[in-house]
């Protein structure tokens, strides 16, 4: 066979594969059967059933798996007690994958399947695209993610377990211009829902400052080698960088930057504050990292130190913020179910909505955009340790 | 100029990767004439094997790689075992049968290993060289080094040993290879068990620069296909230099088009190809369906 005719040979199996792989998408994409608004499934007697959908495979798994764990003390906790009015609740884990397709599908399918209500996912992306489908369903959501994209899609049944972007950045441009006096700033983001979000709230924290950043450079989520950003930013020789970038995005970044020899002190905002970030960047290199976050550690108070005792117990690990996020979202939605006699579709969403919870990032009371606290604190790395600013 | 070069040198490291990854591609290819969807499957369980044995038994670096290539190297005979009752029988069942072991890798990962993954510290710990302001790490210099001295041998086996030229001549022509007493089903097994130790061998060099999960495999994998398709799918040199290309590629497209590199990427990727269908050093590519 010539070797032209093998090509076009190779070609056809590789279109067949793809066709076969479409096919097999597709198919799982229009198996269920859409949104039922009368919650079938769920009766009043059975256990309460609540989703928990987040990635629990792929790069983004680690904010799924603390999210999880988070979330089952709660259930936990509650359950050890009895339950909501006598009834236990059923916390059902999906994986999302970190993918938006896959997320709306799972959307589909827990409303399908007579699931109250949804926590999750810490992908605001994801969030968003099942956002539409959620709300047709009339099934409460409090996620984990902090893009004001989440606020934009104006779901009365949306709600966030944590400040928005414009918190996060709003803060810490506060901190590095005002407080520190630092004005040559350079940023690198990624171009993905939370990097893009990242990105825009910086940028307008900084602008409104009257700070323009020495480089602005944008890289994909899949981007491994910064050599090209990092050099342009290291010509410019900034103070400090900021990262809008996932932990691991975030840590490679910063090793790279500190083998090219960039001394810059880094700011970032949640993924910054996190043992992935620190590990992957190395322990030396993240040191003195501003870092804007609405739970610095877990010795604020006593209920924190309880919660991270809880975890440690429970999972042989430290608490972070993002387990702390999805035990506060879950107290939230449970406290709700509680007041409200375990009530479901719009009367659970004003149930979300009229509390008002003391939880381990502050106190929380939402208002009519879904968002329930509204401020940070500014912590820096100092000996592999996330600590308050002095 | 400064910037020009450290973007080359960024780009090369990561190249030398994805050239590792193109050559068990290409090695298998020019075997069976299979595409081992597979291998980047492949690629990240030698990262844990090797990651498991470097930083949890606590072996030195070199051993844990070795102990990797050992483990994925068993991998690839078990796969080329299964996948032997296909041979010259069914070819796309062979192909999504690598598909199927793929994914089959990444779910056992997840079951061993966690979903989180593992950051890896360098196993060469001395600072970074400064060349007239541009800055090599010198484990780039290792894994450029140690990429070399992989092609290096993976040619001499070819070329001077009996059972490298026998593969060669199963490679050419199978039917003549089984007529003078050549087992094809051997030296498939042997392919299969060189090319997944070449993916350990990426996978474990990789896991210092990057970080260890199971989700690693798949750009790794992409990038490593490309590479193989642009030097010339089967070739071994074009492995190399599409490995290396895709990575410098890579680097340049990220320093000038910031965001859409990914997308520049593939762009320049697919106008060589269309130029040039059968790849840089494409008249070297086996026939043998």
């Amino acid at each position: 066979m010539s070797l032209v005719a093998r090509q076009s040979l190779l070609a056809r199996r590789v279109l067949l594969v793809v066709v076969a792989a479409t096919a097999v998408v597709l198919t799982a994409a229009c198996a269920p059967p859409g949104a039922d608004n009368s919650n079938s499934g769920q009766n009043n007697a059975g256990p309460i059933k609540i989703a928990l959908v987040d990635a629990q495979s792929g790069q983004l798994s680690s904010l799924g798996a603390w999210e999880l764990k988070g979330a089952k003390l709660v259930v936990d906790e509650w359950n050890a007690k009895g339950g909501i009015n006598g009834r236990k609740i059923q916390m059902d884990v999906f994986d999302d994958q970190g993918d938006p397709t896959v997320g709306t599908n799972l959307a589909r399918k827990i409303a399908a399947e007579g699931y109250i209500a949804m926590l999750g996912t810490a992908e605001s992306a994801v969030t968003i695209a099942m956002a539409d489908i959620l709300k047709d369903a009339k099934i409460p959501n409090i996620t984990s993610g902090q893009s004001t994209g989440l606020v934009a899609k104006k779901s009365p049944f949306l709600f966030l377990n944590g400040p928005t972007s414009t918190t996060y950045d709003e803060t810490l441009a506060k901190y590095i211009v005002e407080t520190k006096g630092l004005k040559n700033i350079a940023m690198v983001t990624n171009n993905g829902s939370f990097g893009k979000g990242e990105h825009d709230a910086f940028l307008k924290a900084l602008t409104a400052r009257n700070v323009t950043p020495l480089a602005d450079q944008v890289v994909t989520t899949d981007q491994k080698d910064f050599s090209a950003a990092l050099t342009t930013i290291r010509g410019k020789n900034p103070q400090v960088i900021f990262l809008g970038a996932e932990e691991v995005q975030s840590g490679l970044i910063v090793k790279q930057a500190r083998d090219l020899g960039i001394t810059a002190t880094f700011a970032g905002a949640a993924p910054q504050g996190t043992p992935v970030f620190f590990d992957t960047a190395g322990k030396a290199n993240v040191e003195n990292t501003i870092v804007s976050s609405p739970y610095l550690s877990n010795d604020i108070n006593d209920a924190s130190r309880k919660f991270a005792a809880a975890y440690l117990a429970a999972f042989k690990e430290e608490a972070e913020l993002h387990g702390a996020k999805a035990y506060d979202g879950a107290q939230i939605l449970f406290t709700a179910l509680k007041t409200s006699n375990a009530a479901t579709g719009q009367a659970l969403a004003d149930a979300i909505r009229a509390t008002k919870y003391k939880g381990l990032l502050g106190d929380f009371a939402y208002d009519e955009t879904g968002v329930g606290i509204f401020a940070t604190q500014i912590g820096v790395i100092k000996d592999g340790k996330l600590i308050a600013a002095s | 100029m400064q910037l020009f070069f450290q973007t080359v040198v960024g780009g090369l490291s990561l190249g030398a990767i994805y050239a590792l990854v193109a050559l068990g591609f290409s090695l298998v290819y020019r075997t069976m004439g299979l595409v081992n969807f597979a291998h980047a499957g492949v690629v990240m369980v030698g990262a844990h094997v090797a990651t498991t044995f470097y930083l949890f038994a606590k072996l030195p670096f070199a051993i844990a790689m070795a102990v990797a290539i050992g483990v994925t190297a068993a991998i690839g005979l078990v796969i080329e075992r299964v996948l032997r009752p296909l041979e010259n029988k069914d070819f796309d069942l062979m192909l999504i049968g690598t598909i199927g072991f793929g994914t089959v890798l990444e779910a056992l990962a997840i079951l061993r290993w966690g979903a989180t993954g593992t950051a890896v510290p360098s196993p060469v710990r001395t600072a970074p060289l400064d060349l007239f302001g541009v800055r090599v790490r010198t484990y780039d210099l290792v894994v450029l080094g140690v990429a070399a001295l992989a092609t290096v041998l993976l040619v001499w086996f070819l070329h001077s040993t009996k059972r490298g030229a026998a593969m060669q001549a199963v490679a050419m022509d199978h039917e003549a290879a089984t007529a003078v007493g050549i087992h094809v089903g051997r030296s498939n097994a042997i392919a299969f068990a060189i090319g997944a130790g070449l993916a350990a061998l990426a996978g474990g060099l990789v896991g210092p620069l990057l970080y260890v999960s199971p989700a690693m495999g798949g750009s790794l994998g992409i990038k490593g296909f490309a590479g193989a398709i642009m030097g010339g799918f089967g070739s071994i040199p074009g492995a190399i230099l599409g490995g290396l290309a895709i990575g410098v590629l890579d680097s340049f497209a990220a320093g000038h088009f910031q965001g859409y590199s990914e997308l520049v990427t593939f762009l320049v990727f697919t106008v060589i190809i269309m130029v040039r269908p059968t790849g840089v050093f494409g008249e070297r590519t086996v026939s043998r369906a």
